[in-house]
Order: C-alpha cells, then structure tokens, then sequence
C-alpha cells in the first residue's frame, strides 16, 4: 500500500512534466520540422500584406494553413493536378488585377502564390530547397518597397528561419531541438558576416544593368507635373525626404524663411494640370529668346551636406540658391534655366554629397525677353471670373499706374483679408465645372493647400499681364535636429510662385504665407486629422511619444548615413582615405580581390595549423616530459603522470617529491572525478620552476654523469 | 584544399581506371601504372582511418549549385533596382555559404575511424562493421549529420551519427559477403553535407581488416552420416542419459542441452554458476564428416554440405570430426571445434 502511495505522485509528476513540454516538440520530428518551415514562410510574407491584392493573401493563409493541418494529421499531400489547377487560377487572377504577368507587383504576387503552394509538394530534398532559395528570393521583394530598419530587422528573422531550417534539414540523428539549430544557423550567419561586410563595402556599384520598370514613382515626394491635391496627398506622408548637415560655424540652419528647397517649376497651364517649360512642354520660342537663369549671388555662401533619399526623379532639391553644381559621383549635375537641379538620370539610391547656397540672390532676365510671353498665358475659356476679377482689381484707381510688384502685395493682401482658410481637406474643385476649378477656390469656398494658393496667384498673375510661374519643392525642416542632421519630410512638401519684374527678375512670392503665416515662419505643417486609436495615443503621453520617436529617427538616421547611402561615391572616398588618390572602380575590384585572396590565405594557414594541432593534454604532458629528460628521467609518450610520478620518486628521491606530486595533481586533474576540460598552465609554470630547482639542488650528480 | 578539389573531381574510386586510361594507351602503359599506383598509395588499406586534408574531399553538390544562381540572381536585381539591402543579403547568403564549405569539411576533419573486431559470417549472409568514429579531444563541437555507407550506396542507405565533442560513437552497418574465404571488407564511404547542404564532403576508406565467411550451409541437408546405418547412436544417447554421472561447472561452448537445468535457477540464486553434465565418450556416438561421403558434388557444394553437417551435429551436442582431403579434425565437439571445423571449410582450397 505504502509503495503504490509512494508510487502516485511519481507517475503524475511524469505526467506533468510530459504535458509541460512544449507542444511542438511533442510532434514527429517531420511534422514539426514542416510546421516551423511554415511559420517562418508566413513571417517572410507578412510584410507583403499591404501591397498584395485580398484574393492572394487569402490563398496563401488559406494554403499554409491547409498544409499546417496536412503536417499535424499526417495527411497524404494532394496531388498534382490540384496544385497545377492552383498555379493556374491564382496566374489567371494576377492578370486580371494588374493586367499583365510582368512587372513589380505582379512578380511579388506569383512569388508568394508560388512560395505557398510550393509548400504543399514537399516531398524530395530538392523541393525542400527550391523552398528555401524561393524563400531568399522573397525576402529581397521586401527591398523593392521599402529598405527601412524595420522591414531590415524583419527580415534578418526571415533568414535566420530560413537557415535555420536548412541546418535542421541536414541534422538527420534524432530530434534535434529547434534552438539548437537555430544556433547552429546563428554560427554560420556569424562567420559569414566578416565576408558580407568586405563585399559589401569593395563590390563596384555598378549602374542598373537593363533598364528597370518605373513602378512605384508616384509614390513618393514632388513630381514632374502638378494637378491640384497632389501635394496635399503628400502632406499624409512623414516619410524623410533628405536629411541636412550644415557645415557652416555652429552648424547652424538659415532662418525659415529662407528654408526653400527648389523642385520642379511649372511654367504651362492647360487649366487641369501645370507642366514644366521645355521639359514636358516643348517652348514655342527657340532658346535664345527664352529667358535664362542669369543668377547673381550675394553675400557669404553656406555650405551644407545633403542625404537625399531615392526620389526616383532627376530633380534634386537643394536649398534657394544653390549656384555651384555638387559633385555627385556616377551622375551628371546641371542648372536648367528655371534654376532647377538636374542629374543626367533618375536617381534610385540614397544620394550624400554637399552643396552650396546663397540665400540672398537675384536671378531671370532684367529686361524682357521674348520666351516670358509663356509665362502669361492661360488657357483660353478657363476660370473667366478669375479674369473679371483681376481686370476689376486693375481698374482700380489706386492700381491704375501700380507696378508689379504693388500689384503682387495687392493679391497678396486680398488672400490675407478675403477670408481664405488654410486647409488640408478642402475637398474636390472643379467637379461641377472643370473650366472654373480655380473660380472656385478663388472666388466662392476659399478653402485650399498651398497648390491651391499657388496656382490661383499665378493665375491671377498672369491675368494682371504679370509672367508668373509655380515653384514646386521643400519648405522648412523639423526645429530640431536629430544627431546633428536637420529633418526635411515629404510633409514639408510645398508649392510656391515666381513673378517676373522687369530689371528685378523673378521675384519669390509664397502667397500660402499670407493665410497660414505658421506654415512658413515656424514650419508648422499641416497635420491629417488623426484617427480614434491614434489620438487616444497622443494624448496618453505625447513628450514619450515623441521622445521615442527622435530615438527612432536618430537609429533610422545612423542606418541610412552608415548602409543605405553607401553608394560608389562612398566607396571612392574609402579608397582616397586609404591613399589611393585617383581612385576607380579597377582599385576597388583590385582591393576585392586581393582582400579576398588574403583571407583565404588565413584559412589555409589556420588548417596547416589546425593539422599539426594536438591534444592540450599531450602537448602539456610533452613539456613536462622534456624537463624531466633534462633530470635524466626516461619516459614514453603514453606513461601516465601516475606512473612517471613514481618514476620521478624512484630516480630522484627525495628532490623530485614535489614535482612527483605535481604529476599526481596533474592525474587528478585529468582523470580524476573532478577532471578540468582542459590543461592548467599553471601546473606548467610550476613543474618548470620546480625542475630548475631539481636540477640546481644536485649539482654533484649532474657532474657525475657527465664525467665519462 | 586546392589539391583536394582537383583530386575529387576525378573521383577515382568511382572510375574505372582502365575505362580512363583507354584513350590514352597510346601514351602509354607508364601513364596508367603511375596513375594506378598513385591511387592505390592514396586509398591504401589501413586499420585506423584518420581523416586529414589529404583525403577529405569535397565537392559542391546540386542544391550548392542551385544556391549559387539563387545567389547570383539576388545579386543581378540588387545591383539592377539599386538596393543596398539586398546587397546586404546577397553577400550575407554568399557569406554563409563559404563558411558552410568549411563547416563541412572540418565536419569530417580529424575523425578517427576504426573498426571493432567483426566476427565470421556465413557467405550469402551480411557482415555487421562496428564502425566507431572518436572526434578529437579538442574538439568543442559535436560534429552533426555524419553518413556512412558500405560501397558508394544512395543517401537512403546511410546510416547517419553525431560526434560528440571529443568523444566516440558507434555505428553499425551491414555488408553482404558473397563467397566463403578470407573476404575483403567493403570500400567504406563517410560523408557529410552538414551544415547547408551545399557542399558534400566524403572520405573513402579501404579497412585493412577482412572478414571470415564460412561456407553457406545447404539448406535441406541429408541425414548425418553416422545416422545412415541405422538409430545407434540416438539409443546409446538415451542410455546415457539414464547414468547421470560426471557433473561439473559449465563451460563456454557447452550444448545446452548438457546443463542441469534442474539445479540451474538455485545455483545462480545462490550466485554459482551453471553445470553441464560430463557427458562420457562412450556415452555419445562418434560420426564422421568425411568430404567422400558427398561424392558425387561439386566441392563448393560439398563444403555447404559439410558446414550444414557441422552445425546439425553441433546442435544435437554430438562428438563429430571433419574430414577434408588435406586432413582432419577431431572427433571433439563444443564452441572451439565447431569453429575451428568451420574455419577450415572456409579456408579449403
């Protein structure tokens, strides 16, 4: 009775210790293996959710989970045709979303539709890694949407998982544990880092290979046309733009209201849509009578250092004015006439470089020029009680003999008092009539963004017989700056106008600051209204908020200064830093190559080192046997410390005790029920001395044996 | 490693060296000597196997193969969209996979192999190898996904360990002997695609040890000779039965029918050890195994008559001898006679 009592708490605690292991190592081994395959296949995915059409999302989940279960019951895989019925619809549903099998998006979605039923034909090792290289190949579609620290850190677990899974499938003995492998996986990624960052720092970039689809380009910042509210759908988007060091004493920004960062300019109205002047919108005059650039600066220049993200345009927004072209390395830099910034191609990297500007400075012709009737015309039958209204203001007595620039503080005067509201969501105009969108706005709800401020200045501009033109880019930059860098978001997106006076030029006119004076002065942007969660967040704790948020950016900061805008420019200034003045891509593959070399070299000479390594036992015994040949004490590499112990006892009486003792110590270390892992150096240095001490204490002996 | 990878790629123990010398007669019988030579100095037969450079090698195999154009594809659209990230991961899987190349060759690196005395089989019959593998004492790692084959077998017929660290491991294959005689063991493949399955790396070793293989004893055998004449020998049996005299310790290779069972439990109880009856001489009848008695056989299969005639006398715990053209042995019975009969059926020329 006694022993069945006893008995009963033993098997439950064996039972609970069974129900305490976890559930995943309570399956098969292969189930297990295919379940972790599938979760990091669904991890690799998610990301992708926000630009993969519903029905693909629902296959995939649907697919996963199906060969979850399959995995689970040990169900038979279905069959072929199934999978090929699968492949065919899912191709079916990709053109009939995007219109074509080719491209970006339509590549992504195959990829994961692939990725999921690739799944469900497990069945050889080779399908096993067409599963893992497809699983690579997935992880880089992230790249193409976004190389952010977040979809980095992401994806770094996708790979981890994927080679993870690769380990587990070459442990064949038993059930080997999930963080094992995991680790096992970690060494290799470990080792491999060293060879990742050499490549990565020496690989020549090369330009694009083959000319790639332009997808993707409305996404981000300015663009090369304008239609009203497409700035304001950037100000949803605090997404960085650049980032700014400025180079001067103190580092400090020029003042707000010099914060202009110059863009596109649109010059040709066609009533719905601003378009650039010879750019997109062949000139009818030829160059020379166009008017030029003509830029004269003043005063001291400031030089700053500009990280541009990938805008995917030609244009680069530097501050107003820069007059020097930055020298950016693979592109060709110039100054159109409008004073815009152009490079030779689009650019899709991270760009560095530094530049230089004037904030004072006058440019456009001082007298006229034929090209400048371009920039008064407005297309015929649009907004006409614009006109009206304009006519009217000229009438005007006190407006009759105005110049231009009366006339510019004259409008700009009517939108600071006629009750014009600054707004991000001033709804659609120009639905009714899409001939008087500009009307509208202007004469009737006076409720717009700065495009909407912009253009209806410009128009009435022209209207006045004034040549004016919009100026798209940047305006101001966050207060502060995080870890010496000045912030310019897509927010800070800005439309802005140009008018022309004769022996003045073109003269800057921001009429948005005439109804929303914090927009420039103080570079409070707009902000969306918030949604419910969001706003219950900010007011939780706004300081924390934003706190966390400088700490993100300075990471995010640090991440893109360090990986992301590592460009060739980049590698050639390495190069000059290590002392190659004349630095091309020759030196850099040279460099390659020879780092390369060099380390292959260190992995030869550790294997010829590894081959003549011993034991650290024997080496250990193997010195002590030296000093004891040196006492005249024989031995053979396999006597064990015991029996050289009693040796030494034997030969040496009683001057060898302590080293006889040490040997037994060295036994006890080595064999004994508290065995080391490892030789104690120590002992070493010890039996060195004491020999020495051997030999000195007997010199007559010494003398005897050498005598003959 | 350079040498290790231009040797491999010959793979000379899957050549058939003469097949690869054809075309080259004319140059010559000394070219294909010195090859024959050279591999034999490299793959000699040996005892202990200790994997070093020399005779590891190691070769990428086709998933390492379809990982270098997965590779080489991440490369081209990183290069071609511009992404610094995706250089990141290009070089990172790059990365990996040249450690995994030496991963894997250290997997096999400093092995010691030896094989554990392999007792004597029957022809026809399979020949259990204990292959014990001992990593070196200074390993820090347990080295994982290690194969083993007999001949170069598919993956499906390794038989897979770990190493652990610094220690030993024992595995078993199998190894089908053909014919009777003094055998060779089997050509033995070690390999491992451990850790990415990218690189296969493999040694190949000759054991100089060979294994014993008794003649395969006819199935169906005719009667014991000494039995032909009538039941003799059966009724002297039972008579002997009757006078249960001599009784002493058991002996190794006693019959069981010879132990006292009756007083077995109660002496191992007792922690004694088991008794065999003393069977007299003239208790038991003693036969003949003579090679004429199967005159009209072929000598192949009088000796898988002879060996079916050993093993049915040694089961019946008779006294037997062996006689062979080139002599004979016994009459005597027990463990030790009716190996060393075995023995010399198997070595007859």
């Amino acid at each position: 009775m006694r022993a069945i009592d006893s008995m009963t708490p033993v098997s439950n605690s064996a039972e609970d210790r069974a129900a305490r292991r976890p559930w995943l190592s309570r399956l098969p081994r292969e189930s297990r293996d295919t379940l972790f395959l599938l979760a990091v296949i669904a991890w690799t995915v998610l990301p992708h959710t926000g630009h993969l059409p519903y029905w693909c999302i629902a296959l995939t989940a649907l697919v996963l989970l199906w060969r979850c279960r399959l995995a689970i019951t040990l169900a038979p895989l279905p069959g072929r045709w199934w999978l090929l019925g699968l492949l065919a619809s899912a191709a079916g549903a990709t053109f009939m979303t995007y219109q074509s099998l080719l491209g970006k998006d339509p590549g992504v979605t195959l990829a994961v539709v692939l990725m999921a039923l690739k799944t469900l034909e497990l069945r050889a090792r080779r399908d096993a890694f067409v599963v893992f290289f497809l699983g690579f190949f997935l992880v880089l579609t992230h790249f193409l949407y976004s190389q952010s620290l977040l979809v980095a850190l992401a994806m770094v677990v996708s790979v981890w998982g994927l080679l993870t899974a690769l380990v587990l499938a070459h442990m064949p003995v038993g059930q080997p544990a999930l963080r094992q492998a995991a680790s096992l996986a970690a060494r290799t990624a470990f080792w491999g880092a060293p060879i990742m960052a050499l490549l990565f720092v020496l690989f020549p970039r090369v330009g694009p290979l083959w000319g790639v689809p332009q997808d993707g380009v409305s996404k981000t910042g300015l663009s090369n046309r304008m239609t009203m509210g497409s700035i304001a759908e950037l100000a949803q988007d605090d997404s960085i733009a650049m980032r700014l060091r400025f180079l001067g004493p103190g580092g400090a920004p020029p003042p707000a209201q010099h914060q202009y960062f110059r863009g596109p300019v649109f010059g040709h109205f066609d009533g719905r849509e601003w378009r650039a002047l010879g750019a997109q919108q062949p000139s009818m005059f030829p160059l020379a009578m166009r008017p030029r650039a003509e830029l004269a600066v003043q005063g001291p220049a400031l030089r700053y250092e500009v990280t541009l993200e990938p805008l995917k345009l030609t244009i680069l927004p530097l501050l107003e004015v820069s007059s020097v072209p930055p020298a950016i390395d693979g592109y060709a830099v110039a100054q159109r006439s409008d004073l815009r910034w152009e490079t030779d191609r689009p650019v899709f990297e991270r760009l560095r470089f530094q530049a230089e500007a004037h904030v004072r400075f006058s440019h456009g012709p001082q007298d006229p020029v034929l090209g400048l009737q371009e920039y008064v015309e407005l297309p015929p039958g649009y907004n006409p009680r614009t006109l009206t209204w304009a006519a009217a203001l000229r009438r005007e007595p006190r407006y009759v003999n105005a110049d231009s620039i009366a006339l510019a503080q004259a409008v700009m005067n009517h939108i600071h008092s006629a009750g014009f509201a600054y707004t991000l969501a001033p709804g659609v105009y120009g639905e009714d009539d899409p001939r008087a969108a500009i009307d509208e706005f202007w004469l009737d709800r006076r409720q717009g963004f700065c495009e909407h401020f912009a253009a209806a200045f410009v128009v009435v501009m022209r209207a006045l017989d004034i040549p004016a033109r919009i100026v798209t880019g940047y305006q101001g930059m966050d207060a502060d700056p995080v870890d010496g860098y000045y912030v310019v978001r897509q927010n800070a997106a800005h439309a802005w106008a140009e008018y022309w006076v004769p022996g003045k030029g073109w003269l800057r006119a921001d009429p948005t600051s005439a109804v929303a004076p914090d927009r420039i002065q103080r570079n409070l942007v707009l902000r969306p209204e918030p949604g419910l969660v969001a706003g219950a967040w900010d007011r939780v704790s706004p300081a924390f908020l934003s706190g966390l948020r400088d700490v993100w950016d300075a990471a995010n900061n640090r991440w893109n200064q360090w990986v992301l805008s590592y460009s060739r420019g980049a590698q050639f200034n390495l190069l000059k830093s290590l002392g190659l003045s004349s630095a091309d891509w020759q030196d850099l593959a040279w460099l390659l190559l020879s780092s390369m070399s060099a380390l292959a070299l260190a992995v030869v000479g550790w294997a010829w080192w590894d081959r003549a390594r011993v034991d650290p036992w024997q080496r250990q015994r193997e010195v002590l046997r030296a000093r004891l040949q040196g006492l005249g004490v024989a031995s053979a590499s396999h006597d064990a410390p015991r029996s050289l112990a009693s040796r030494v006892r034997d030969q040496l009486g009683k001057r060898g005790t302590r080293l006889a003792e040490l040997l037994e110590l060295l036994d006890l270390q080595h064999y004994g029920p508290a065995a080391r892992s490892r030789p104690d150096p120590a002992l070493t240095r010890e039996f060195k001395v004491q020999a020495r001490v051997a030999a000195r204490s007997a010199p007559e002996r010494i003398a005897l044996t050498s005598a003959p | 490693m350079f040498r290790n990878l231009r040797v491999s790629v010959l793979r000379p123990d899957e050549v058939n060296l003469a097949a690869l010398a054809r075309p080259f007669n004319g140059i010559g019988l000394q070219f294909r000597q010195g090859l024959r030579r050279w591999w034999q100095l490299r793959a000699a037969p040996s005892d202990i196997h200790v994997m070093t450079q020399r005779n590891v090698y190691i070769l990428p195999t086709r998933a390492g193969l379809m990982f270098a154009l997965t590779v080489l594809t991440l490369l081209l659209a990183s290069i071609n969209y511009q992404l610094n990230l995706g250089y990141l991961l290009t070089f990172l899987l790059a990365g990996s996979g040249v450690v995994s190349m030496h991963w894997t060759h250290n997997t096999l690196r400093g092995l010691r192999l030896h094989l554990k005395p392999i007792s004597a089989v029957f022809a026809g019959g399979q020949a259990l190898l204990e292959v014990v593998l001992t990593a070196p004492a200074s390993d820090r790692q347990p080295r994982y996904g290690i194969g083993l084959a007999a001949h170069s077998a598919n993956d499906d017929r390794l038989s897979w360990v770990d190493v652990p660290a610094g220690g030993q491991v024992t595995t078993q294959l199998s190894s089908l002997v053909a014919a009777r005689g003094v055998q060779p063991l089997p050509r033995l493949t070690i390999q491992t695609r451990f850790p990415l399955g990218l690189f296969r790396a493999w040694t190949i070793w000759r054991p100089a040890t060979s294994v014993l293989a008794y003649p395969r004893p006819e199935i169906d055998p005719p009667e014991l000779p000494g039995a032909s004449g009538g039941s003799g020998w059966v009724q002297s049996r039972t008579a002997a039965d009757g006078e249960s005299d001599g009784i002493r310790t058991y002996r190794r290779g006693d019959p069981f029918k010879t132990i006292v069972w009756r007083k077995a439990a109660k002496m191992l109880d007792a922690g004694g050890e088991l008794l065999s009856r003393e069977t007299t001489a003239t208790g038991v009848k003693t036969i003949w195994l003579d090679w004429q008695d199967c005159t009209p056989l072929p000598p192949e299969s009088r000796l898988s008559r002879l060996a079916a005639w050993v093993l049915e006398a040694d089961r019946l715990g008779l006294r037997y001898g062996l006689r062979l053209p080139t002599g004979s042995l016994g009459p005597d019975h027990g463990e030790q006679h009716r190996r060393a009969c075995l023995v010399a059926l198997a070595v007859w020329q």
